[in-house]
């Protein structure tokens, strides 16, 4: 590889990482709507896992801000955050949590094809995929649909 | 009900209408889209495009299927196309017609393309045709339209932009928005500052007049 390539190959995963730093911190900010405007019978039980949410997404947040130090890089925050007011239904709340989670992990996936050789990296977007999946299947178990 | 409620309640949103033009776009170029597509081409997060798409599918205006493929259903193709047609007519419009900036007018198109009615596109296409016919009609208006560059008069007798106050010159507030056109005026266009001093004096004095003539009617009344 050159080491043109290998800049080229480094932006290209430090690009990816940011957006997925501004992928999990809107996720925060969502999970934190969510729990504030979720209502219902369910709305205690739903509101725990929301809560469970926002710990989890900006735990991510922080590990890939590191990541893109550890990588050289800068972590750049774009985030735009566009929310319906109202209030929700515990089952809305699961199924809109449900979709931003999905693009979480669609996003893990696309940097693990990224890795190339670099385990580190490698390792790294297994274990966030894996966090990802084992929380879509929760929302999904959640549903039961 | 009053426009501006109408613009609250518009069913395609500023947002709902680049996702759903983002779509189009993608299926033409690259023959699919995906939540990751719309969002690199809208340059937001696939969670923010996630969220509004999910919305535009239980609208039944955006569909996706088993590999989620997106793709626009009947009505989402319409509005699609509708955007568009508007935006392409619009931009002409204020390049051609008006002799905006081309940046500028990308920018101005975005925000109304969703907005403006098919009427008014329609009305706006039709004048466009006369300015590009070949009419001599046409030509004499092109060419009239080009030579003109009086300042405005500040008379609100004689220009369409003044009533209580010179509207040109209430644009200037648009600076505080980053509107590029007041930012270019800011950077020194004395002469144009120089006209609008001159034709502000003369709109007060106009008003000073007609008020005058105002009350000496009162008074001439029995």
């Amino acid at each position: 590889m050159t080491p043109e390539t290998h800049r080229s190959q480094r932006e290209e995963v430090l690009r990816r990482l940011n957006e997925l730093f501004a992928e999990e911190t809107e996720a925060a900010v969502r999970y934190l709507y969510l729990a504030a405007t979720v209502k219902g019978l369910d709305r205690a039980t739903v509101r725990n896992t929301l809560f469970e949410g926002i710990r989890e997404t900006l735990e991510h947040a922080q590990t890939i801000a590191e990541k893109v130090i550890q990588l050289g890089g800068t972590p750049k925050l774009r985030i735009r955050v566009e929310i319906d007011d109202g209030l929700t239904t515990g089952r809305d709340a699961i199924r809109t949590a449900l979709a931003f989670e999905q693009a979480a992990l669609d996003g893990y996936k696309e940097l693990l094809e990224l890795a190339g050789d670099d385990v580190v990296l490698e390792e790294f977007a297994r274990a966030q995929i894996a966090t990802e999946s084992q929380h879509v299947s929760d929302l999904y178990l959640l549903l039961d649909e | 009900m009053d426009a501006w409620k109408e613009f609250e309640q518009n069913p395609i949103s500023h947002s709902a209408a680049h996702h759903i033009v983002a779509i189009k776009e993608l299926l033409e170029e690259y023959g699919y889209a995906r939540v990751s597509d719309v969002a690199r081409l809208l340059e937001i997060t696939r969670g923010s495009a996630s969220i509004t798409l999910k919305g535009l599918k239980g609208r039944g205006l955006v569909t996706e299927d088993d590999r989620r493929f997106l793709g626009l259903s009947k009505i989402g193709e319409q509005v699609a196309r509708s955007v568009i047609a508007k935006k392409t007519i619009l931009k002409k419009f204020f390049i051609e017609a008006l002799g905006v900036e081309e940046h500028q007018a990308d920018i101005d198109t975005c925000k109304i393309e969703h907005l403006v009615s098919s009427e008014t596109a329609e009305r706006v296409a039709q004048f466009l045709r006369f300015l590009d016919s070949s009419h001599p009609s046409s030509e004499r208006f092109r060419k009239s339209l080009a030579a003109f560059d009086e300042p405005c008069s500040g008379d609100p007798s004689s220009c369409p932009c003044c009533v209580e106050a010179c509207l040109v010159e209430e644009l200037a507030d648009d600076e505080v928005a980053g509107d590029s056109r007041a930012a270019e005026k800011s950077k020194g266009n004395t002469r144009d500052d120089d006209a609008r001093r001159e034709a502000s004096s003369k709109t007060a004095a106009s008003r000073s007049t007609r008020r005058e003539s105002a009350t000496d009617d009162e008074k001439g009344q029995p």
